[in-house]
């Protein structure tokens, strides 16, 4: 039988610090700026993929280096930083190679068409929108802010599988590692889920006035990953 | 490990990777997958009834994600049999392509069929001379994916399993290939018709190009445009993620102390860094080289 309780109150840490790594997962995929189906027809501003999808990819980049960096060494500190970069290199690849594409395949200039100013290039937006569309390209404010969101999902991502390796429990480590990192991937998709309905398909980053609902979402991130790491922790930590 | 076999492994990885971005968008292009895809879905409803193949088993990060996890697994289980990692490799890859072609397949079928009120033919001969290409893009992306998942796993020692490394990577470059690749297709090719860099208004949405350089076009003609730079961009950029992530714990070996760990963290922002200048040059280049859209009004009116 399974000492449920006692597993709880032993790893009431761990169950608190894979919360938090959730919720910053959550506020994360609101910075990054996904243009989602109209994105991808040059319609939108901002990366031509889903929101899912597209933090998913940055998070789980971010979660294989955490992993490798894991294997080198004990120390939370930089496995949680490499996570974090690993994330925002991916992103950052991708919002680059977009650019191109944007740029030399399409022939559009960035522009977002949120807002008439770039909040941090000061560049003026709504002449460079043409006709008819929402804006197209990632403009500076949204690349950046697309690398601080992966950056945050990594992190969050990385420190959920940090602290699922820290219970205690009879496996065989690569046992352990498999599920641990499973885990960590199911709780990085309820997190990315979430944020997705506030967002509705488009995004441009933090100065889109859709950036201002993520209260909400982070809430609903807290709550679902609080119950769902308190399963993990006594699912792992029971056998 | 050597840093010297160790930067091999990881340019060997690198190559793999930037072949998977690649053949991954062409696949998408050639069976019309993922966002574009809701154009060549909304044109028979347009009364644009078309000869493009019309598949979109999923978006493109599950359905990479669901090829490559089947292929890691087969090749896995083939290898506690005994069997050589090649020969593995290789018979994961053919199961995940049967298994993609057989998704492709059933979803022409059925996204074309659903379209009957439309006027939408269901080609067969389309489907004879495409799902063999989706298959064969399918193989080479699988393949490619499991190879560096393979060196990740038994020579660079990483923790985590095959198919779950698969998996992962799976997901990457169909976020990716969704990201840049697939622009290239949904926002260059399929509106041929207005006038390159005009930008494409929301009211031409489902009037795709139907005709080809010769005959009516198909998934085929998309492809060998895309090949000329949607497809290998993808690549670039996939081949980018795994060989700069994979870079910077290489050069900077954090099993050798602490410090180096750090250095590498440092090394990675670094490279963030550069590609938001080089982010920032191109959109200050096109903004010169292509102009305003529209006049400032407010000028205008002073």
């Amino acid at each position: 039988m399974i000492d449920i309780v006692g597993i709880i109150a032993d790893d009431f840490l761990n169950i608190l610090m894979i919360t938090f790594g959730g919720v910053l997962i959550s506020l994360g995929v609101h910075l990054v700026p996904v243009g989602g189906a109209p994105a991808a027809m040059a319609q939108a501003t901002g990366v031509g993929t889903g929101t899912v999808q597209l933090a998913a990819g940055a998070g789980l980049t971010g979660l294989v280096t955490a992993g490798f960096m894991m294997n080198a060494t004990d120390s939370m500190g930089l496995v949680v930083a490499s996570g974090t970069v690993g994330a925002m290199i991916m992103i950052a690849v991708t919002m680059l190679v977009g650019q191109w594409l944007y740029v030399y395949g399409v022939g559009c200039p960035p522009a977002s068409a949120k807002v008439k100013y770039d909040p941090i290039t000061k560049d003026r937006q709504d002449l460079y929108v043409s006709q008819g569309t929402e804006g197209h390209g990632i403009p500076t404010a949204s690349f950046i802010s697309g690398v601080i969101g992966a950056g945050l999902g990594g992190l969050g991502g990385s420190m959920i599988y940090f602290y699922l390796l820290s219970i205690e429990n009879g496996l065989p480590e690569a046992d352990f590692i498999g599920i641990a990192s499973i885990f960590a991937i199911g709780l990085f998709f309820v997190n990315a889920v979430i944020p997705s309905y506030n967002i509705g398909g488009t995004i441009e980053g933090f100065h889109d006035p859709k950036f201002k609902r993520f209260p909400k979402a982070v809430f609903a991130s807290l709550v679902a990953t609080f119950l769902a790491a308190i399963m993990g922790v006594v699912a792992i930590g029971g056998m | 490990m050597e840093p010297l076999t160790s930067m091999g492994v990881l340019a060997l990885m690198g190559a793999a990777a930037t072949i998977a971005g690649a053949s991954e968008d062409l696949e998408s292009d050639v069976g019309s997958q993922s966002n574009p895809n809701s154009q060549v879905q909304l044109a028979p409803q347009m009364m644009y009834p078309h000869r493009i193949y019309n598949k979109a088993v999923s978006g493109e990060p599950p359905s990479n994600a669901l090829m490559c996890a089947i292929g890691g697994t087969t090749a896995s289980v083939l290898m506690t049999t005994g069997a050589s990692p090649i020969l593995a490799l290789i018979i994961g890859s053919i199961v995940a392509a049967a298994v993609h072609g057989t998704y492709s397949v059933t979803s022409y079928f059925g996204r074309s069929a659903s379209q009957k009120r439309f006027k939408q033919p269901i080609y067969l001969d389309l489907i004879r001379s495409h799902t063999p290409v989706i298959m064969g893009y399918a193989f080479i992306t699988t393949f490619c994916i499991l190879v560096v998942s393979y060196l990740m796993v038994a020579v660079m020692a990483h923790p985590f399993s095959l198919p779950l490394l698969a998996f992962i990577w799976g997901i990457a470059v169909g976020a990716i290939g969704s990201s840049t690749g697939d622009v290239h297709y949904g926002a260059e090719r399929e509106f041929q018709n207005v006038e390159f860099g005009s930008g494409l208004n929301a009211a031409n949405s489902g009037n795709i190009v139907r005709k080809a350089e010769s005959g009516l076009r198909n998934g085929i003609d998309n492809s060998w445009f895309c090949a000329k730079f949607g497809g290998p961009a993808t690549g670039i950029a996939f081949g980018m993620v795994v060989f700069l992530s994979g870079w910077i714990t290489v050069v900077f070996d954090p099993s050798i102390s602490e410090v180096m760990g750090w250095e590498s963290i440092i090394a990675g922002v670094a490279m963030v860094l550069l590609m938001v200048m080089w982010n920032r040059k191109i959109e200050v280049d096109a903004r010169n080289a292509f102009g305003p859209y529209k006049s400032d009004e407010e000028e205008v009116a002073a």
